[in-house]
């Protein structure tokens, strides 16, 4: 193929050529795994084990005291827990809490960043105090709600009481134990939607306000039109991020109302812990684990489900 | 550092333009600063009440109803409003479970990031996808068989074994902040010093490293407040006092009324405070790091 | 010292073949200019050698070593990149000194943390503060030695990365479109610094351009690249006298030779009823040949009965010293203008000023010895192409 003319012609006679010696080449092959190695390596050992470990735990009794000295018992965990109303509550309490929080959580969030995408005096101050709770250690977050919450000496208590209502055991009476979790729970985990659907409102050019302006369309128009296609994605990874979050979410809970009132907050990562550290039923804990874990799946599976459709149709 | 600088933590300038951007006007004037009002109440009084109930007398607390306004001069005897509550010691032993989770996640996550980064290899989608799968994992579901487990090691009962246990938790966010630090430097530099002289942990160690400074600040606040935050492990890992970390010991107040709350929450505050701080320096980092970390995948 | 060979080097990415079978030797103290336009593989060659890239198939041998498999930092060799590759946190004075430190490193100094400590150690000590002093006076960077390299301009920059490949008195400078980034002025200036860092340090350059004057003035040899093939590999002066195809006479040269398709009747090529003498190396029967004649073998007269084809002036520009002047050839003379020239005019190229005009008639006169003559169909140069070619040299047709 080729055209070359040599300047130099090729030596007739050439001293026999060797490799030069070099360590990098072995080295360039099992580098990547050196780097890489020491996570997956440690993932795989204090996650993936566990894990596994687990689901060997679910089909077994095995008493808190003898972590590893359990009997293999079959599906029983399985088939009490599929048998028992205490489990279909948990379920639902899980269900519910998870609804809530993330309808609430998602809205307010999302309200609160369309109103400071505006342009207002004392914007920094005011986006400020909205993150603050975000910040706050989640032990902490407990400890004042609780006190908020608190039956007879609670500042909740003390406002309703101004507007005639009688004292209430927010954490105590099975009425409000699952408002006031998701209350806290929207409190500390809303502030993240906001900054991530801002990030999002700020990134729309602000031509594309500018044009559907000239072409005379109202506010809610061009949020339809803009501001809603813009954002769309990224409220949806945001609210696949805050199901998931929810679904696994416990210190709140737990710190709260300990599952209770009379279970009506019994989630089942806090049904997990009760059943293992409480009753010291390691097995039939891990079966309760298992189970949340295939729910944690079930959304993120549907969740992708949805985005391939999604995908699927703007193509 | 100059040219190759990641964007300012800080969120001044991109804002200051956004102000004069017109944006949407979705909302009338006094229906805008109605529900702006409404909101930062909402967020903003529960830690106003933490402060409130910090500085008020305990004679306030119960019984009667709690004065709106906070006691400022109780701020002058710090150590009467601590009371008997022992947060130092508690703080410090945060400060070394999340000190230790920091240092430990962060080395496994330069590694890592870079090896994601610039490297094609066999396995490597497998390991990227074990870095954000074990993400989704729940902390609560994984806490029965890691006590099995540490229980089996005898890692139970120290702050070491706690610290193994966090950093499990913190490393996979790590790694994707710091894989996108890495994406962003210019893969010349590396060449340039490949041809200097330099194998390739001297590139990560004196060239990549000083270039990613600012993201691996990020990372470790992230993770230095992740450790600081963690209770679910701790309480269970735990069992003595003195080895709590702040985040149990507190916890163990809730619902407890034999110290006065006035205490507690003041100790609240000390615990919240340096949080705050810093979440606040590296908020638009943790957002896009989140972002990024769990839409990547 | 080293004398550079490249065997049968072929490269491909995925599906894309970018070298195909390239072989050269060059001798120790060359300065070899590979040229092409992007897309060429002029950048992957160089890379190959540095061992940035490995090739698919082929060697590359340093002397009578075959480097391969070795690194770049144990070929010995300095590569100077487009974008400067400067270290961003470090001074200027310490990203000169960086090669010298890394040299004095052993096994344990690669230690991270260690390393850190021993850059500063060894990049302090007395023999290479010294250096880099020479070589920072050498490229007049003195004043900056303090700065990071963001406080400087795009010319320091790359004198910076060229004090870096200095220092280390590798065996070989690789440099790849080192230029290309900065303005025509200072490329004219830092392109006499390289020349002067060549013939100073006697050593080996491999230099990656698309910038034909780049080539012409700094190169001691050139390697023309096109699609991955080579297409001349020889010294600048028979590149431009003598170009191995009708794609080296188009790339090089500015404008390029002007290539026409000119009618061989009994072994006499003829254009528009001008009679070419037929070099005695050609043996041309009846048929076509594309003949080539650069633009400064052209003469236009105003004088339109003289001899030579008539045509008309359609574009004058004057470039100072220089005019350059399109001309339309007449149609009647049925004219084929080879595809690619430009705006299908014969550009002539005259000294100084010209009193002719757009749409002035005019006469176009050949120096006809000076014709370059390609086979029509394979684009080779009928009377350069060596042995290579001798398929070359039966260019009748028809």
């Amino acid at each position: 193929m080729s055209l070359r003319t040599s300047i130099s012609p090729p030596a007739v006679a050439q001293p026999p050529i060797q490799d030069a010696p070099s360590r990098h080449h072995m080295w360039q092959r099992i580098s990547p795994y050196i780097y890489i190695g020491p996570a997956v390596v440690y993932l795989i050992i204090f996650m993936i084990v566990p894990v596994v470990q687990g689901i060997q735990l679910s089909f077994t009794k095995t008493p808190l005291v003898k972590p590893d000295g359990g009997t293999g018992v079959g599906l029983e965990n399985y088939s009490r827990l599929l048998s028992s109303p205490q489990f279909y509550n948990s379920l639902g309490a899980t269900i519910l809490y998870t609804a809530a929080t993330v309808i609430f959580a998602v809205a307010i969030g999302a309200g609160s960043a369309l109103l400071l995408n505006q342009a207002f005096k004392g914007r920094t101050i005011v986006r400020a105090i909205i993150t603050f709770p975000w910040a706050v250690p989640t032990v902490a977050t407990a400890l004042i709600f609780s006190w908020i919450f608190n039956r007879s000496d609670g500042v909740l208590n003390e406002v309703v009481g101004v507007l005639g209502v009688g004292q209430q055991g927010w954490l105590v009476d099975p009425k409000f134990g699952m408002a006031a979790v998701v209350l806290t729970s929207v409190w500390k985990v809303m502030p993240l939607v906001m900054l991530v659907v801002l990030a999002s409102l700020q990134s729309i050019p602000s031509e594309l306000y500018e044009a559907t302006r000239m072409d005379g369309a109202g506010a809610l128009e061009t949020f339809k039109a803009v501001t809603w296609p813009h954002i769309a994605p990224t409220v949806r990874v945001v609210t696949l991020l805050m199901t998931i979050w929810s679904i696994r979410r416990f210190e709140i809970i737990y710190l709260l109302t300990g599952g209770g009132p009379v279970d009506t907050t019994n989630t089942l990562v806090v049904n997990v812990y009760r059943q293992a550290f409480s009753n010291q039923e390691l097995g039939r804990a891990a079966a309760i684990g298992a189970l949340g874990l295939v729910l944690s799946l079930l959304v993120t599976v549907v969740y992708f489900m949805m985005e391939r459709r999604n995908a699927a149709k703007e193509a | 550092m100059t040219t190759q600088e990641a964007p300012p933590i800080t969120q001044s300038a991109p804002h200051k333009r956004r102000l004069k951007a017109p944006g949407n006007r979705s909302f009338s004037k006094p229906a805008r600063y109605v529900m702006l009002a409404a909101l930062v109440l909402f967020s903003g009084f529960p830690l106003y009440w933490m402060l409130n109930t910090a500085l008020s007398e305990d004679s306030e607390l119960y019984g009667q109803a709690q004065g709106w306004w906070p006691h400022w001069e109780r701020l002058a005897d710090f150590g009467d409003l601590i009371g008997s509550v022992p947060i130092f010691k508690w703080l410090t032993n945060s400060v070394v479970i999340a000190g230790g989770t920091t240092l430990l996640s962060l080395i496994f996550a330069v590694l890592a990031g870079y090896a994601l980064s610039r490297f094609k290899f066999y396995g490597k989608g497998a390991a990227g996808f074990l870095l954000f799968a074990t993400q989704m994992l729940p902390e609560a579901l994984l806490v029965v068989p890691i006590y099995a487990l540490f229980a089996s090691l005898g890692l139970l009962n120290g702050m070491g074994g706690l610290i193994l246990a966090n950093v499990a938790f913190t490393m996979p966010v790590s790694v994707w902040i710091i894989k996108g630090a890495i994406d962003a430097i210019p893969y010349e530099i590396e060449e340039a010093a490949a041809v200097d002289g330099c194998p390739r942990v001297t590139i990560l160690s004196l060239v990549l490293t000083p270039l990613i400074l600012p993201s691996i600040a990020a990372a470790a606040v992230i993770n230095f407040f992740d450790g600081w935050n963690e209770f679910l492990l701790a309480k269970t890992f735990i069992a003595e006092r003195d080895l709590w970390p702040a985040s149990v010991g507190l916890a163990s107040f809730i619902g407890q009324y034999l110290t006065s709350l006035n205490s507690v929450m003041a100790a609240a505050l000390l615990f919240t405070l340096p949080a705050l701080i810093f979440f606040l320096l590296v908020q638009r980092r943790i957002v896009s790091g989140l972002t990024a970390g769990s839409v990547k995948g | 010292m080293a004398k550079l060979s490249l065997r049968n080097i072929s490269k491909r990415f995925g599906d894309t073949q970018v070298i195909h079978d390239f072989s050269a030797e060059v001798d120790n103290g060359e300065f070899l200019v590979l040229l092409g336009a992007s897309g060429s593989g002029k950048s992957t060659l160089l890379r190959i050698i540095a061992g940035l890239t490995d090739a698919s198939a082929g060697d590359v041998i340093f002397d009578n070593l075959r480097v391969n498999r070795q690194s770049p930092r144990e070929r010995d060799i300095a590569f100077v990149f487009q974008s400067y590759a400067l270290y961003p946190h470090l001074t200027v004075r310490e990203n000169i000194a960086f090669p010298l430190a890394l040299d004095k490193f052993k096994g344990w100094h690669h230690i991270p943390g260690v390393s850190t400590i021993a850059r500063r150690v060894f990049g302090s000590s007395k023999d290479i503060v010294k250096q880099v002093a020479s070589v920072s006076s050498m490229l007049e960077l003195d004043e900056y030695a303090n700065r990071k390299p963001g406080g400087l301009s795009g010319g320091q920059r790359q004198r910076v990365a060229l004090a870096r490949a200095l220092i280390r008195n590798p065996s070989m400078f690789l440099l790849d479109e080192p230029l290309s980034n900065l303005d025509a002025k200072l490329r004219a200036e830092l392109r006499g610094e390289i020349v002067r860092l060549h013939r100073l340090t006697g050593k080996t350059f491999v230099y990656v351009t698309h910038d034909q004057v780049e080539a012409m003035t700094m190169a001691t040899q050139i390697v023309i690249l096109h699609n991955g093939i080579v297409q001349q590999h020889a010294t600048p002066q028979e590149i431009y006298v003598r170009p191995a195809n009708t794609y080296v006479a188009r790339f090089i040269g500015s404008p390029p030779m002007n290539l026409m398709t000119a009618d061989v009747t009994d072994g006499q090529p003829a254009l528009g009823g001008l009679r070419f003498p037929a070099p005695e190396q050609l043996r041309l029967g009846n048929g076509t040949v594309t003949l080539g004649l650069r633009p400064e073998h052209l003469t236009v007269s105003a004088d339109v009965d003289g001899p030579g084809l008539a045509g008309t002036v359609r574009r004058i520009e004057d470039l100072g010293a220089d005019t350059l002047i399109g001309v339309q050839p007449d149609p009647a003379l049925g004219l084929n203008m080879w595809e690619l020239n430009q705006d299908d005019l014969l550009w002539i190229r005259q000294t100084g000023q010209t009193r002719l005009m757009a749409g002035d008639p005019c006469t176009v006169s050949p120096e006809a010895r000076m014709a370059s003559y390609f086979d029509s169909d394979t684009g080779l140069n009928l009377v350069s192409a060596g042995k290579d070619s001798d398929a070359g040299m039966l260019p009748t047709r028809g």
